[in-house]
């Protein structure tokens, strides 16, 4: 007797911990979502139920015209396309020469090698404001003011020193012995790293990628800096613009701006697990 | 088993030399060349597009310009500004903008992965509430500063809690009034930029040997005390690790403050990272904005000289 109702103590206590463990966070978890909520709701429906006292919870009116007009203007498709190619090239770019690197600095130890890491480290701390007046001076000089391929070029500079850093220490907890076996059987260096390590380090190149990715699509600065036509300008700077604008379309605004992160929350939701193993396990050491 | 009689007989014998050698920690193959080989490729990129430019910056800051003419004029730039009181109000609101955003960074991130690291009756409600807690670092600044303006617009649902709620006489200009504008701006950096540093704090919550809270609890120790104790204690180098990163790419932000303020009003959320954007691009003076972006340089060479010693300190035994 006296057991069972310490027992049910017990329950209760869990069940009060629960309960306030998981409502606290859910409602944590609820009032971070509100500017996002907030967006996507003033993409589908007119402003005025949004911007007046008090806001219409519940939309009333229901519209996709908002996202038809920025998806059939041939401006947003550029910034779109070029958004795409500057991410996926830097993500090309940063791996192929991220995870060379890498691999020299996690297999071979040679004169200079440490030194050259903590440059290589102290370059990825490097905020893009220091340098953005030499990058605009030289990007007049070389012809390469308002091209995509200057804002890749310097992007690419920018997400290099993570992507190598964050693959060198992934390379660190593969084992050598794999490697060594497939040289003994006439593999050259290059093809153990490609044929054995890069398959075994694939969930970190989905990590890394993603960061780059994630990186290269949300890059504002740079294109700010570096380009001034559509010819050249990425969603980032289009949003901005947009918003610049005298009377503001806030539907528009927010129908680009939902649209333009859609593609970044669908990669977060599908790679979230390798995301998190990345921040938790690289970024930080 | 593939074809064994192709097969170098060596191979049986190199997994048995190689197991003494594991031992010490990581070996590292013999041969310089090879090891030059595979990092020549970032060397030479990083060198065209971060240590040139580099020096460049620091060689315009000694120069001036006429007419496209560059002339040596030594230390003038940085004279020029530092006894200018606009460079100093951008330290000063720099300095607000780091602190602020650090110290919220660190204390919405570590409450929030607090709450994560708990057991909950439903693994799955809570990885869904992780993600819903991380999604803010999957949005741009561009789109976070939209979201943010949309919300601080006079009729926005902040002012309908101020003044239809909370029955205040006339709405606040959250980006327009100099008194706020700074507050408002770091709301927003706040929120963009804590997902980073709680799941990193997460990560190392994690990684704390579950055996060191039951002996805690043992020895009696309450939940605020094990927090204290134990938890605290341990996380105390990652702690110092983020806050080092936080510093310097807080100090480095230009973006929020270009999309929602301008540096305004007047130049209450001018930071010194958007000093430089202002002076070299906007009002095209490029040899006293490539002083700044120096003496930026030089400021952030300090934090990070700071943060890679404790690096090098923390993980010696990585080397």
């Amino acid at each position: 007797m006296v057991n069972l109702s310490s027992a049910g103590r017990r329950r209760i206590r869990y069940e009060t911990h629960q309960a306030l463990l998981v409502g606290a966070s859910l409602l944590c978890a609820v009032l971070i979502m509100v500017p996002v909520i907030w967006m996507v709701s003033a993409g589908v429906r007119p402003v005025k139920e949004i911007l007046t006292y008090p806001p219409s919870l519940v939309p009333k009116t229901l519209t996709l015209q908002y996202y038809q007009r920025i998806l059939a203007d041939p401006t947003y498709q550029q910034y779109f396309l070029n958004s795409t190619i500057l991410s996926l090239t830097t993500l090309g770019l940063a791996l192929v020469l991220g995870s060379l690197a890498a691999y020299g600095f996690s297999r071979y130890r040679f004169p200079g090698s440490r030194a050259m890491l903590m440059g290589i480290l102290g370059l990825l701390m490097l905020p893009q404001v220091t340098l953005i007046v030499p990058y605009f001076h030289l990007a007049h000089l070389t012809g390469l003011y308002d091209t995509l391929p200057g804002l890749i070029i310097v992007n690419t500079a920018f997400l290099l020193p993570l992507a190598t850093w964050l693959l060198k220490g992934y390379f660190d907890s593969l084992p050598e012995e794999l490697e060594e076996a497939a040289m003994v059987d006439g593999c050259v260096r290059l093809q153990a790293l490609w044929k054995i390590v890069l398959p075994l380090a694939a969930p970190g190149l989905v990590g890394v990628g993603t960061f780059v990715f994630i990186g290269s699509w949300n890059e504002y600065l740079l294109p700010v800096v570096l380009t001034e036509t559509p010819r050249a300008q990425t969603l980032t700077v289009g949003l901005a613009a947009f918003f610049g604008q005298y009377v503001r379309d806030w539907n528009g605004i927010m129908a680009l701006s939902t649209l333009a992160s859609l593609p970044l929350v669908v990669i977060f939701v599908l790679l979230q697990r390798w995301v998190v193993q990345g921040i938790g396990s690289g970024a930080i050491k | 088993m593939k074809v064994a009689g192709t097969r170098n007989p060596a191979e049986t014998i190199a997994p048995a030399e190689s197991t003494p050698s594991r031992i010490r920690a990581r070996r590292r193959l013999p041969g310089y060349a090879p090891g030059y080989a595979f990092i020549a490729p970032i060397l030479v990129y990083l060198a065209a597009t971060a240590v040139y430019p580099i020096l460049n910056v620091v060689g315009m800051s000694l120069r001036d310009v006429t007419a496209g003419h560059w002339s040596f004029v030594g230390l003038a730039n940085y004279r020029q500004v530092l006894h200018d009181l606009v460079f100093w109000n951008a330290m000063g609101n720099t300095t607000i903008f780091t602190v602020a955003s650090t110290v919220a960074h660190l204390a919405l991130g570590l409450v929030f992965a607090l709450l994560l690291h708990e057991v909950w009756f439903s693994p799955g409600l809570r990885n869904i509430t992780r993600g819903a807690l991380i999604l803010p670092w999957v949005f741009s600044t561009a789109a976070a500063g939209l979201m943010w303006s949309l919300l601080y617009h006079p009729f926005g649902l902040f002012n309908y809690l101020a003044v239809g709620v909370f029955g205040r006489p006339q709405p606040f200009a959250f980006l327009g009034d100099p008194r706020i504008a700074l507050a408002s701006v770091i709301a927003v950096n706040v929120w963009k930029s804590y997902p980073f540093y709680m799941v990193a704090i997460l990560g190392e919550l994690q990684a704390i040997p579950v055996d060191v809270f039951d002996a805690a609890k043992v020895d009696g120790a309450g939940g605020w005390q094990r927090f204290w104790y134990v938890t605290l204690p341990q996380l105390r180098g990652v702690l110092i690790a983020i806050s080092t990163i936080d510093v310097i790419t807080t100090f480095g932000h230009v973006d929020l403050i270009n999309i929602l303020t301008r540096g305004g009003p007047g130049r209450a959320t001018e930071t010194v990272a958007f000093h430089v954007y202002r002076t070299a691009l906007l009002d095209g003076n490029l040899p006293q904005g490539a002083a700044i972006s120096t003496i930026m340089l030089v400021l952030l060479t300090m934090f990070t000289w700071f943060y890679l010693r404790m690096l090098a300190r923390r993980g010696a035994e990585s080397w």
